[in-house]
């Protein structure tokens, strides 16, 4: 059962049943709300992630030692079978594919522009991005498919070329000679990301490592892990597999993250500074309830007066208080805690439309509603630090009992 | 009778030769490395830490703003060719039969994957329009007099550089050309060497490009053979030609 300290404290606490159902109103709401948009953050994070990583680099990839600094077209992975071969005993990866690319001239009758050319194997892709479901036009290019073109939509535009039309590309092999041939548009692809729509063009891979002399080789191998945690330290035992091969140029395994460093940084600039948001808003709970203990600790000094003249020790007076405050505190919390839980479970499953946001967000390459993801960090970190600061909070008009002389005290009030 | 001598001592080289202006030697120098025409075989080697590869060009040149270029090997690239007409430049490839008009997006790019920019083809003579020049430095190599251009870009003119300098000896043959950078670093420097006559004419025959910023990248052009002042008609310098040469 409850100690005596306790129950004297649930007792003061509904002395003033209005005040301590808004301060506990309030820190309810600060907890609720950190639940959810914590979760939130947490959500569009993960579908960052998850759609970059879909669309562009899979979960780790294979390349040639330095390949990423400028996309060198020797730099290449010469064997890729030798690689998948040797990848395809690791339980861990889900599916691999690979892919070329290359920089070229493409035009059409009417206009030249630079672009970047990427060699997909079509049966792959489908397996492993998410490429084939952003054609909007036209269809995704096919295994039997030579010369055919998945081509961005606001480079089709630039090149006023519509489904079935030509683009010339010229551009340079892997051995310095040069590319050239004559692609039929049979896709018109749209991102949303302005860079990857205004200057790709998709065509096989067969057809490209023809045109660009590539004798087989490829310039990257996408590994899918099917989770979304990949861990460095599975991207650290791919490498040391892969550089057993002993292949030249050397072959190094890179993670998502290290191969979109901008994406990370990215996400922890957002979250820095709807850090400060959150601090900012839990600040400000947090001096209104230390307001609430101040008024509560002064209008009872008279009441501790005589309770200290009566023999009460003032660590006692100090638990006391402090009880009142947790009890309040953790109505609060666990109020908020259930309410910002429930709000954030429902909108997990039904998604939130972002409206004209969500043509912003498609720039990034989110989908245009975004689902929270409540887990157990995301719910407990925001009434954690509630928690924490209110407490802290409490602790100071609570230590002023200290101070007290039991007459002055009593003369008081 | 000696005071006259001595002043005849002092002022006689300014009598014997007068020292040419450095707008003067920036165009005669240009005009001496081109001709009026000219054409010429030449090996191109790229050569890189990793690799080195080698084609042959044949090219024809009309003073200064015309010239055409066709790949003769490797087999693979034979018949590829780029035209240059005043600043616009076309490239043609015989597999798929298209010439393309280069953008001028691309024109800072590098020319068949060279260290020379299409740029430094198309704007051979921006040197020359676009910079006023000054004269910088005189040496004598080898009992020649040598002479360093400063040039600087007109306030208005289209360039990247932020300064060139002309290395040209008195006979008007260019040895090299540097490019600065607007912080005044030096960034590519065509060098030439291997002075030979050719054709009756004193011309070096090896040319260097080199990046500054990389170690062990540059690419040579060596002339195997060079005449000048052959007659060349107009239809040599126009898109059918471009696609017809190598045939």
């Amino acid at each position: 059962m409850w100690s005596m300290d306790t129950r004297i404290a649930w007792r003061n606490i509904w002395r003033n049943p209005r005040r301590t159902a808004l301060t506990l109103l309030a820190i309810a709401f600060a907890a609720g709300l950190l639940v959810f948009m914590v979760s939130l953050q947490f959500g569009s994070y993960e579908a960052m992630i998850t759609s970059a990583v879909g669309l562009h680099t899979g979960d780790l990839q294979v390349r040639a030692d330095g390949y990423g600094e400028d996309y060198a077209m020797h730099l290449v992975v010469a064997d890729p079978e030798a690689v998948r071969t040797v990848l395809a005993r690791e339980p861990e990866i889900t599916g691999t594919t690979c892919r070329a690319r290359g920089f070229a001239l493409l035009a059409s009758p009417q206009r030249t522009y630079a672009g970047m050319v990427m060699g997909v194997d079509p049966d792959g892709e489908q397996a492993v991005s998410t490429l084939s479901r952003i054609v909007r036009r036209g269809r995704f290019l096919r295994p039997d498919d030579v010369n055919t073109a998945l081509i961005g939509e606001v480079l089709a535009r630039n090149l006023r070329v519509n489904l079935g039309d030509e683009v010339t590309l010229l551009g340079q092999g892997r051995d310095g000679s040069i590319a050239a041939t004559v692609l039929v548009v049979t896709g018109v692809f749209r991102s949303g990301q302005t860079e990857l729509d205004r200057s790709t063009v998709y065509i096989p891979l067969s057809h490209f490592q023809d045109v660009f002399a590539m004798r087989g080789a490829v310039h990257e191998v996408v590994l899918r892990t099917g989770r979304l945690q990949t861990s460095s330290e599975l991207g650290r035992r791919l490498d040391a597999l892969v550089a057993g091969l002993d292949m030249r140029p050397l072959l190094r395994v890179r993670t998502w993250f290290e191969l979109m460093p901008g994406l990370l940084e990215s996400i922890q600039m957002d979250l820095a500074s709807s850090a400060m948001f959150h601090l900012i808003l839990i600040a400000v709970v947090t001096f209104s309830i230390l307001n609430t203990f101040v008024m509560v600790v002064f209008e009872r000094t008279r009441e501790f007066g005589v309770l200290l003249a009566m023999g009460a020790t003032r660590g006692r007076l100090i638990r006391i208080l402090m009880r009142e405050s947790l009890l309040v505190t953790l109505g609060g919390v666990v109020l908020g805690l259930a309410v910002g839980s429930a709000v954030t479970w429902y909108t997990q499953s039904t998604g939130i439309p972002m409206g004209d946001a969500g043509r912003l967000m498609a720039e990034y390459g989110l989908p245009e509603r975004i689902y929270p993801r409540l887990g157990l960090l995301s719910a407990l970190l925001g009434p954690a630090v509630v928690f924490g600061l209110t407490m802290l909070a409490a602790l100071f008009p609570a230590l002023r009992v200290r101070r007290l002389r039991p007459v002055a005290a009593m003369r008081e009030g | 009778m000696p005071v006259l001598l001595l002043l005849v001592i002092l002022v006689f080289p300014s009598f014997a030769r007068a020292e040419p202006t450095a707008g003067e030697l920036v165009r005669k120098g240009l005009e001496y490395w081109r001709g009026t025409t000219s054409v010429a075989e030449i090996v191109m080697t790229i050569h890189r830490p990793d690799w080195e590869r080698s084609m042959t060009l044949k090219g024809w040149t009309r003073g200064r703003s015309d010239s055409l270029f066709t790949i003769l090997a490797p087999p693979r690239d034979r018949g590829n060719g780029t035209l240059k007409k005043n600043r616009d430049m076309w490239t043609y490839n015989p597999k798929i039969n298209r010439t393309i008009k280069i953008p001028p997006s691309m024109m800072a790019q590098s020319w068949m994957g060279s260290d020379f920019s299409n740029n430094d083809l198309a704007k051979s003579d921006s040197v020359l329009e676009d910079y006023t020049h000054e004269l910088q430095a005189v040496d004598i190599r080898d009992g020649v007099r040598v002479y360093t251009v400063s040039a600087v870009p007109r306030p208005e003119a289209p360039v990247v550089w932020g300064r060139q300098e002309l290395v040209v000896r008195e006979d008007f043959i260019i040895l090299e050309q540097r490019f600065y950078d607007e912080d005044g670093v030096a960034v590519k420097i065509l060098t030439g060497s291997d002075l030979q006559i050719m054709d009756g004419r004193l011309f070096p025959r090896v040319w260097v490009m080199r990046k500054t910023e990389v170690q062990d990248e540059y690419t040579r052009m060596e002339y195997t053979s060079l005449h000048f002042g052959p007659d060349l008609p107009d239809r040599l310098f126009t898109l059918n030609a471009l696609s017809e040469v190598a045939r």
